[in-house]
């Protein structure tokens, strides 16, 4: 960013010039309106032997990790730090991200580093100037939380979220939330821990339930928070629905994962549908209200596993039209290629046409639906290959397909059953040769 | 109010190595950035007691201050203290005493006259000034170069006072040199003068140092240059603007500290030079054997470099010496004696990418090639030990430590902060250090006249090959020894009007082996290519059109056309090229100028240019 704007900012200013001379003077006409060239700074960084030692050592560092030469980038980074000392700020400021980052990486693949290398790389760099602080804390008890220290991550986090530095603080808004967040889900993984030995323990103590509520507590005041902004909290809003499910907070928990759910303001997202039809089925909700998410659900992601379920769910209700949705869902399945090889699907695609052969005109509704699909559902599931392959592997799938093909097909030449059969006797006759030898 | 407090303890929180201490209710510090309270608490003053005695207190605040402040001192003493350790560092490495008392010293003090900061009854500071006793700080300052003079040191008299204007520096005259600074850039000194005043010492006192030796040792560290004000006495505190003044973050080039020391000596006004006679290390008939060796060429070029010194007339010393009458130029001696190498190189072999390897590979066929000079062989044996060398500085380079340990801070404001930042930085580096358990600092290389190392030792380059003969490219004609080859180019010769060089335009339609051995000996010198192409072009200029070069003082230089000579017998043959500047190559007849050295080029060529 830095360097951005001091690239810009020339530019602005000589535009500026130019302008006004043209209005006032002939001098004006003179100027060419072509892009300036800027002034170069190449010339400067050779002249000051200070600048080129700086970026020669950088160039090498990046040499020498991109080779994962870690040791040879480890004693250049020896050289490096010197350029914080730099007077120039332009300089200086996008150098402390790259010692920052270098370092940990470095240490990451260093055979010889320790945790206190981390620690104080971390500390110093955040302290070394206000615009990283949050990012760099954030990174600090993720890497702390690796090793397992829980309490110290949560302390990070704690004085992180307590910091402010005027406009700063205003341009690291995302960072913070990204804070409360974390900090809500170290809250989440203690209560856990205290919840895995209260049961193993006295079930009723009194004081450990109490800490445990504390830790529900403080959890759920960073959550809820977090939950109001819009954006992808799926591991978050996870723990937080746990929470609220054990304490039976069933309505709020139901209301959380609405919002998540039908929030317009949030990004699309499935797993939000996923997770309240999972919740529902918990509770033991009623068909109506499952089908109900999960037609939602098959609007995003017709290719979703849980559109079994909702197959399922259509062939069970009554009504007429919800068995040629049924068949929908499940056509709509097979058209991705990921589930081309499932049994299950197969079969329940078996089902919802034996079902619709009760109903009159079934045929016509079959064709309708494949119609779109006669051109390439051939070429995706039922060619000779598909049959060799599905017959050696999976021997009922083939019979399952073999039997929709002419429902599915009425009047097309099929590749499917009839060289299915052959190349499976030949198979075996090779098999056979091959344990002659 | 904390900060009346707190200003004194500056040492770095050890929390976040902020330094911004204040005070806590309870009197006990903290630090502002991190909330660490630490253990040192604020001394309650009894205001009972102060009540009393409060005059007291009062007169106790300055006297302080000023024993922190240390003596008065002027900017040129700083420089004279910087310049006394250069010469020292010089001396040390075996430069001839003189050099220090009878050359370097005469000519600081002239320099201290000519730009009336000291020995004059009009100083340069236009300032007020109070006029005081001398004071003994001063003299000791004075007798830091070795040779003190009777007369009292008029720069004391020059002492002022700075308490006023709050304006924060160490030594008195810091304001006076930096704001008159850009008005007469020529006289105040920098840092780079230092060097250049050096130079121009070590050129005066004949030693064997070149220019671009005296800069290796700088970037070698053999001579204090970068944070050399580290080195000023205690008593010399350096704050402040001083930075401005005393602080370096490159060391100056080749080019850029001739041009200084050129202007110098227009400044100095400067006697002729004592003469740089054939005996002389600094002439090229000395100066180029040691670069032949240096480069692993073989001892038998030297006397052909000799017989080229001889026809373009450049064994006369007048030409290398400078005088402000007849010869009013500072020789590049490095860069011309390099130059003189290449040009003979060239008379040998050619280097149009073609005929080089064609005489090699005659010369491969031969039974006996062992002790023979072959270019192919000394080709490889020096373009590895040049990329080895190259890698070897280029470390070096990037692993050069710029920022001192004790820091200049350009004022009070920003001296936390660069505390801090220094704090960060040297824990950072700490930590790697650490990590990969290798001491700090450079390779420490003993300071060495030669850049490579030739022999059977184990740490050595390469082979030598400085025995070898050249029987096999010398031929005898007309009773004279001259070279096999019989072809020689070179680019238009005529001088552009404008200043630049063109190096940068012609450079690929030069052979590549020519650009090769540009960018060889631009290395060792650590120059750019274009000065050593712009010093072979005037020595070709030499070889081809003596009456030309000398006439390019009478002007006549723009309007002649380019002119290149060939023997009479060559004009038949001779193939010439309009170059696209039109610079039109004509054949001449060659009366006096060519001789018979170069009388047995056969063909001329001109290159594109």
């Amino acid at each position: 960013m830095d360097d951005l704007e001091r690239e810009l900012e020339p530019h602005i200013d000589l535009e500026n010039d130019s302008d006004s001379s043209e209005d006032n003077s002939s001098k004006g006409e003179k100027k060419s309106k072509f892009p300036l060239v800027k002034p170069i700074y190449g010339d400067q960084t050779q002249q000051n032997g200070f600048r080129r030692t700086t970026s020669m050592c950088r160039e090498r560092i990046r040499e020498a990790m991109l080779h994962h030469r870690w040791e040879e980038a480890a004693e250049y980074m020896v050289y490096y730090p010197q350029i914080l000392e730099d007077r120039n700020l332009f300089t200086a400021q996008p150098s402390k991200e790259f010692i920052w980052r270098t370092a940990t990486e470095i240490f990451h693949h260093h055979p010889n580093s320790t945790m206190e290398d981390y620690n104080t790389i971390y500390e110093r760099m955040k302290h070394s100037g206000f615009r990283h602080y949050l990012m760099i804390s954030l990174e600090h008890s993720f890497h702390l939380l690796l090793h397992q220290q829980i309490e110290d991550a949560k302390r990070h986090l704690a004085s992180a979220e307590s910091w402010r530095h005027g406009k700063e603080t205003a341009a690291q808004i995302q960072n913070i939330k990204l804070i409360q967040a974390y900090r809500g889900l170290l809250d989440y993984i203690i209560w856990c821990d205290k919840k895995s030995t209260r049961s193993s323990s006295d079930y009723y103590e009194s004081d450990s339930n109490q800490t445990m509520q504390n830790y529900f507590r403080q959890a759920s005041v960073n959550l809820e928070e977090i939950l109001k902004n819009p954006g992808v909290w799926d591991c978050f809003i996870l723990r937080y629905v746990e929470m609220l499910e054990f304490y039976e907070h069933h309505k709020e928990a139901l209301q959380v994962l609405n919002d998540y759910a039908y929030d317009s303001n949030f990004p699309p997202n499935p797993n939000a549908h996923v997770y309240l039809y999972q919740y529902l089925k918990r509770q033991g909700a009623s068909e109506k209200r499952l089908m109900k998410v999960l037609k939602v659900l098959h609007a995003l992601v017709p290719s979703h596993e849980l559109m079994l379920e909702y197959s399922s769910l259509l062939l069970q209700s009554e009504k007429q039209s919800d068995t040629q949705k049924a068949l929908g869902v499940v056509l709509e399945m097979l058209d991705f290629n990921c589930w081309g090889s499932n049994l299950e699907v197969w079969i329940r695609l078996k089902a919802v046409i034996q079902k619709l052969q009760n109903q009159v005109d079934w045929e016509n509704i079959v064709c309708e639906k494949m119609a779109e699909r006669k051109d390439w559902w051939l070429a995706l599931h039922l060619t000779s290959f598909h049959a060799t392959k599905d017959s050696k592997e999976n021997p009922e799938l083939f019979e399952v397909k073999a039997s929709l093909t002419k429902i599915l097909f009425p009047d097309q030449p099929l590749k499917y059953s009839v060289n299915g059969s052959q190349v499976k006797g030949k198979a075996e006759t090779k098999k056979r040769k091959g344990r002659r030898y | 109010m904390d900060d009346e407090h707190t200003a004194e303890y500056t040492v770095p929180c050890a929390q976040c190595s902020a330094v911004d201490w204040g005070i806590s209710d309870e009197g006990r510090f903290y630090c502002r950035s991190c909330h660490n309270v630490i253990e040192r608490t604020r001394e309650v003053v009894d205001l009972s007691f102060l009540k009393l005695s409060s005059r007291v207190s009062t007169i106790r605040g300055p006297r302080k201050k000023q024993a922190e402040r240390g003596h008065v001192w002027m900017v040129c003493e700083g420089f004279q203290f910087i310049l006394k350790n250069q010469a020292d560092a010089l001396l040390a490495l075996g430069v001839h005493p003189q050099f220090k008392d009878d050359v370097l010293c005469p000519l600081w003090r002239c320099y201290l006259q000519k730009s009336r900061q000291a020995y004059t009854h009009d100083p340069v500071r236009s300032c007020k000034f109070r006029v005081r006793a001398v004071g003994s700080d001063l003299e000791s300052a004075s007798e830091g170069i070795s040779c003190t003079d009777g007369e009292s040191n008029p720069a004391s008299t020059a002492g002022s006072n700075t308490e006023n204007s709050g304006f924060w520096s160490g030594s008195s005259d810091t304001l006076t040199y930096l704001s008159a600074r850009k008005k007469r850039s020529q006289s105040l000194l920098s840092m780079k003068k230092t060097l250049s005043l050096i130079y121009l010492a070590l050129v005066w006192s004949r030693e064997a140092l070149t220019l671009s030796d005296l800069l290796r040792l700088v970037n070698e560290g053999h001579i204090p240059y970068l944070n050399a004000y580290e080195q000023l006495p205690e008593e010399m505190k350096v704050t402040g603007k001083d930075s401005l003044i005393f602080v370096v973050e490159t060391v100056p080039s080749h080019h850029a500290v001739h041009k200084e020391a050129e202007t110098l000596i227009q400044f100095l006004q400067l006697p002729a030079f004592p003469p740089i006679s054939q005996q002389t290390l600094l002439h090229p008939a000395l100066l180029s054997l040691r670069y032949l060796s240096d480069v692993n060429l073989p001892d038998e070029l030297h006397p052909w470099v000799c017989r080229l010194l001889e026809h373009t007339g450049m064994m006369d010393q007048t030409l290398h010496t400078f005088d402000p009458r007849n010869h009013p130029t500072l020789p590049r001696y490095d860069v011309q004696a390099a130059a003189l190498i290449i040009v003979t190189l060239k008379l040998f072999f050619c280097l149009d990418d073609m005929t080089e390897w064609h005489l090699s590979n005659d010369l491969g066929r031969q039974k006996d090639s062992g002790k023979v000079f072959n270019l192919r062989r000394w080709y490889k044996v020096m373009q590895a030990a040049l990329i080895r060398a190259q890698e070897r500085r280029d470390q070096n380079v990037s692993r050069k430590q710029w920022k001192s340990k004790k820091q200049i801070y350009p004022n009070k404001k920003e001296k936390c902060s660069m505390i801090k930042k220094k704090r960060i930085a040297e824990q950072v580096q700490l930590c790697f250090e650490k990590l990969t358990s290798c001491p700090s600092g450079l390779q420490d290389v003993g300071p060495s006249s030669f850049i490579f190392c030739w022999g059977d030792e184990e740490e050595s380059d390469g082979p030598s090959l400085h025995h070898m003969k050249l029987d096999e490219v010398v031929t005898r004609r007309y009773d004279f020894l001259t070279p096999l080859n019989d072809i020689y180019w070179h680019p238009a010769l005529r001088r552009c009007l404008c200043y630049n060089s063109h190096y940068k335009e012609v450079e690929a339609t030069l052979p590549r082996s020519f650009i090769w051995l540009l960018q060889l000996f631009a290395f060792m010198l650590d120059v750019k290519p274009f000065c050593l192409y712009e010093e072979v072009l005037s020595v070709e200029r030499r070889i081809f059109d003596t009456r030309l070069y000398r006439g390019k003082s009478k002007a006549n230089a723009g309007s002649s056309a380019e002119t290149a000579g060939a023997s009479p017998e060559a004009q038949a043959s001779l193939n010439t090229r309009t170059s696209p500047r039109r610079t039109r190559t004509s054949p001449r007849t060659a009366e006096a100028s060519v001789g018979t050295w170069a009388s047995h080029r056969k063909r001329q060529r001109s290159r594109k240019s």
